[in-house]
């Protein structure tokens, strides 16, 4: 029982910490399922998304749940501009140039923000971000909790976009099925400009609630790639619930390894995690 | 009453990187007709097909719609500007149920409007659309799957519509039920482009026909007479 | 596996011409300077190439030249610190990577396309976060990082070093030529063509992959361990970085991915670029990445695909790739 009642806190943590990750996830899970590309920025684009809340914390004071009224539309444009100028383009030559553009923005956006805000680590910390709560034995920080409802929102946001907008549909009939897609008159780079932007918008709020719940870098972007790919694979291409389950994953797999093997272990449990789905079963457990 | 020309196609060149796939092709469709586009495997009618829906574009000649040179246009142009292609093997969309392939085929600005009324025609055509309405495209048979396209392309709300082999895989009995639809649809005022390989059947369906062979048009004309051509005995009825 | 030495035709003269001329500059008066820059062009080079010879010719778009180049570095600086000598240790760095590039194939080998991307990706990070936590030997360091120092490289001065890198890669150039020429370089021609008709044609695809990542990683390490014993220094950060992936890469694709000489003219450039922008530290590597953009879209081929696509410049070609 004493077992019990010391893992209940991290078990708890670990799914609620699942909401953070299914929040940066999914919006690498709707370019890799239209697309099919792996978007190595994303993680980059988060974590510039956190920076963003953080100026504007520091320059404006605006709390960085309320700066994504600027986040979002900021992130909606650069995300279409980046499709519809660049990978489309690069999709034209071949997957690989799509890969490889894709890596020298990641690199663009590091050292950006690298150069305005210098390599100190920062964080987004708000009068909330130190309060915490009790239920029973469990001792949690709100900004987890704050994840996770972030997480079911923007899940539930989703959904229903893709299933009840014609551009949501478009999106999805796109990713199926493109030739098809064109002969519905569906103008298949505009919507793959839209997808990639609304990607964009789910990185910047991602980068807010990682800001709230994390330390953050520059270089922090990879990290946080290879755990939302994670996700993905475990949640498998197309399934919003898949990712759900594979955040959780993740989040249990680092608050355990936390508990077990100390503070430091903990991103190694995740890298070491990912490498064993890829070998093991990389289609994923619910995608199609 | 002279019907007027909705289609011409004129000389068209059409190429796949280095190979030749058409060769100075021309065909005409009228408005109101149904007109049948024939030939063996490889002889280019799907690429004609592909080239009036703006999927590939000709090296020479040009392709006119209405009056209007179309033959520059981006695919989704073409559906809006009232042509809807049906496409070979139906490529419905799998994971999305019958009603969202049906939506999604009013996607075009000018469909929108109208999706509620071409949503009752296509049910009122294929009732069993109706029944399945959600049930996923892929678990539909064969032939149900070819109405869920053909109903599809109808709720783009088309002049013209372009069916690509709608037989290939399909019993008799469901042709049947198929071709029927296809009358009715005239009815409405839409015109027909079909391809097929089945020379009998559509000669039996069709107004007018062009007989394709490696990329050219060898004959065409009233279908009554086609099927008088020697030539036509020959080949197709082993006559 | 049957190597053949190539006959080299034509470019020969001018090419010994160029390396003795390389060779002869600490001699005549060349400013250190310079030769540093050389230094690192010589160590990218090797890096370049053999990023070439695995995304260029064995299709594998491998993320994982840090961890190569890292693991190499620690292998001689903690070797120096269990009293063996440098020279030494450079070659266990370039084994321990070799051994390591071994390791990892039968994972990552089964990985297609992005996922072998990714988990290529995934090595460095790892390692990186390892190396933060494992020190060996020294005892334990107070705060942040598990740096070493290097032991016993003291004697050894630039020029020497400078030699060195001249040698390793000009010698990847040579190697590169020889793995072209030989079977392998076949096998590697048909893979990267289409894996699938390759195995139906008998070749035993997995088996060359095999070959060019462990060369690679070999190569990849020796250039990293002598950078890392001429630097004095290693620490994890800097042993993981992504930049050792950016520069072989930016090289590459610059040059002309899949292309012999496409590296040489690339790595030049990167060269060039890093002293043009040395003042501005931090705006260097973004211009760096812009500059992997704008490549990809305008010139995917790189500027010696680009050349070699306007004929008139083919006598200048022949020149300077021997080809």
């Amino acid at each position: 029982m004493e077992v019990l009642a010391g893992l209940s806190t991290p078990i708890v943590m670990g799914i609620l910490l699942g909401g953070l990750y299914t929040l940066i996830a999914l919006g690498l899970s709707l370019v890799f399922g239209v697309m099919k590309v792996i978007n190595v920025a994303h993680g980059d684009l988060v974590v510039f998304g956190s920076y963003l809340a953080f100026a504007a914390m520091t320059m404006l004071g605006i709390d960085p749940v309320l700066s994504l009224v600027m986040g979002i539309p900021l992130l909606f444009a650069i995300g279409f501009g980046v499709q519809r100028f660049l990978l489309n383009r690069a999709f034209a030559v071949s997957l690989d140039a799509a890969l490889l553009v894709c890596f020298g923005i990641s690199i663009i956006f590091q050292n950006f923000c690298q150069i305005i805000w210098t390599p100190f680590s920062r964080g987004l910390r708000p009068p909330y971000a130190l309060e915490s709560f009790s239920v029973g034995v469990v001792h949690i920080p709100l900004v987890y909790l704050l994840d996770f409802v972030a997480a079911l929102v923007v899940m539930l946001f989703l959904r229903e976009f893709l299933r009840r907008t014609y551009l949501g549909k478009a999106i999805n009939a796109a990713s199926q099925d493109r030739g098809a897609a064109h002969l519905m008159g569906i103008n298949t780079g505009r919507v793959y400009a839209f997808a990639f932007a609304i990607a964009m918008t789910f990185a910047a709020i991602a980068g807010v609630f990682l800001g709230l719940t994390y330390p953050f870098t520059p270089t922090s972007g990879v990290a946080f790639l290879i755990i939302a790919f994670g996700v993905v694979i475990v949640g498998g291409l197309g399934s919003i619930l898949g990712t759900f389950i594979g955040g959780m994953v993740f989040g249990l797999a680092q608050t355990l390894g936390g508990y077990f093997l100390g503070a430091v272990a903990q991103m190694l449990v995740a890298y070491i995690l990912v490498f064993v789905i890829l070998a093991v079963r990389p289609q994923g457990i619910f995608g199609r | 009453m002279p019907q007027k020309t909705l289609l011409k196609v004129s000389n068209i060149d059409v190429f796949h990187g280095s190979f030749q796939a058409l060769w100075d092709v021309s065909l005409i469709v009228k408005s109101g007709e149904i007109v049948a586009l024939i030939g063996a495997n490889a002889s280019g009618k799907s690429t004609l097909l592909n080239a009036i829906s703006g999927l590939v574009h000709p090296a020479k000649g040009s392709i006119e719609f209405e009056g209007k040179n179309i033959s520059a246009l981006d695919p989704f142009q073409i559906v809006t500007i009232g042509i809807s292609q049906i496409p070979e093997g139906r490529r419905i969309f799998p994971n999305m149920t019958v009603l969202d392939n049906l939506i999604i085929g009013s996607y075009n600005r000018k469909a929108r409007s109208k999706r509620e009324q071409n949503l009752k025609m296509v049910y009122e055509l294929f009732p069993i659309l109706k029944e399945r309405k959600n049930q996923l495209a892929k678990t539909l048979s064969g032939g149900e799957q070819q109405m869920l396209a053909l109903g599809r392309g109808l709720m783009s709300d088309p002049k013209l519509l372009l069916l690509d082999e709608m037989s290939l895989g399909l019993a008799p009995i469901v042709l049947n039920d198929l071709y029927k639809a296809l009358r009715e649809i005239r009815e409405k005022g839409i015109t027909i482009l079909f391809v097929e390989q089945n020379v009998r059947r559509s000669l039996e369906e069709a107004d007018r026909a062009y007989i394709m062979e490696v990329g050219r048009v060898v004959l065409s004309g009233d279908v009554a007479e086609l099927r008088e051509e020697e030539e036509v005995k020959k080949a197709y009825f082993g006559v | 596996m049957k190597i053949t030495i190539p006959r080299l035709r034509g470019g020969l003269t001018p090419l010994i011409a160029v390396i003795v001329v390389l060779a002869l500059f600490p001699i005549i008066g060349v400013p250190q300077a310079w030769l540093l820059y050389l230094f690192l062009f010589f160590i990218y080079l090797a890096l370049a190439n053999m990023w070439n010879l695995l995304a260029g010719y064995s299709g594998l778009i491998c993320l994982c030249p840090a961890a190569f180049v890292g693991l190499a570095g620690y292998t001689v600086a903690i070797s120096t610190w269990v009293g063996l000598p440098f020279y030494l240790g450079i070659i266990a760095g370039a084994i321990a990577a070799a051994a390591f590039a071994l390791l990892i194939s039968f994972p990552v080998f089964r990985l297609r396309g992005i996922y072998f991307a990714i988990g290529t990706l995934v090595l460095p990070e790892v390692l990186k976060a390892w190396f933060l936590l494992w020190r060996p030997v020294g005892g334990v360091m107070v705060g942040r990082g598990a740096g070493y120092a290097v032991k016993g490289v003291a004697g050894v001065s630039l020029v020497e070093w400078y030699w060195v890198a001249l040698v390793i890669g000009i010698a990847s150039i040579f190697l590169m030529r020889i793995i072209l020429s030989s079977k392998l370089g076949l096998g590697l021609a048909a893979i990267r063509d289409n894996d699938n008709t390759a195995a139906s044609s008998g070749i035993d695809v997995f088996r060359l992959k095999l070959y060019s990542f462990v060369i690679g990683a070999f190569i990849m390490g020796i250039a990293g361990a002598v950078f890392y014993t001429y630097s004095g220094y290693i620490e994890p950060l800097s042993a993981f970085s992504i930049r050792w992936l950016l520069v072989a890469l930016l090289a590459t694709v610059i040059g002309g991915e899949g292309i012999e000489g496409g590296p040489i003219i690339g790595t030049a450039i990167v060269v060039i670029l890093h002293f043009l922008l040395a003042r501005y530290a931090g705006i260097s590597l973004l211009i760096q990445g812009a500059l992997l953009v704008i490549i990809m879209l305008l010139a995917p081929q790189g500027i010696v695909g680009y050349i070699q696509k306007t004929r008139a410049y083919r006598p200048l070609l022949k020149l300077v790739t021997g080809r």
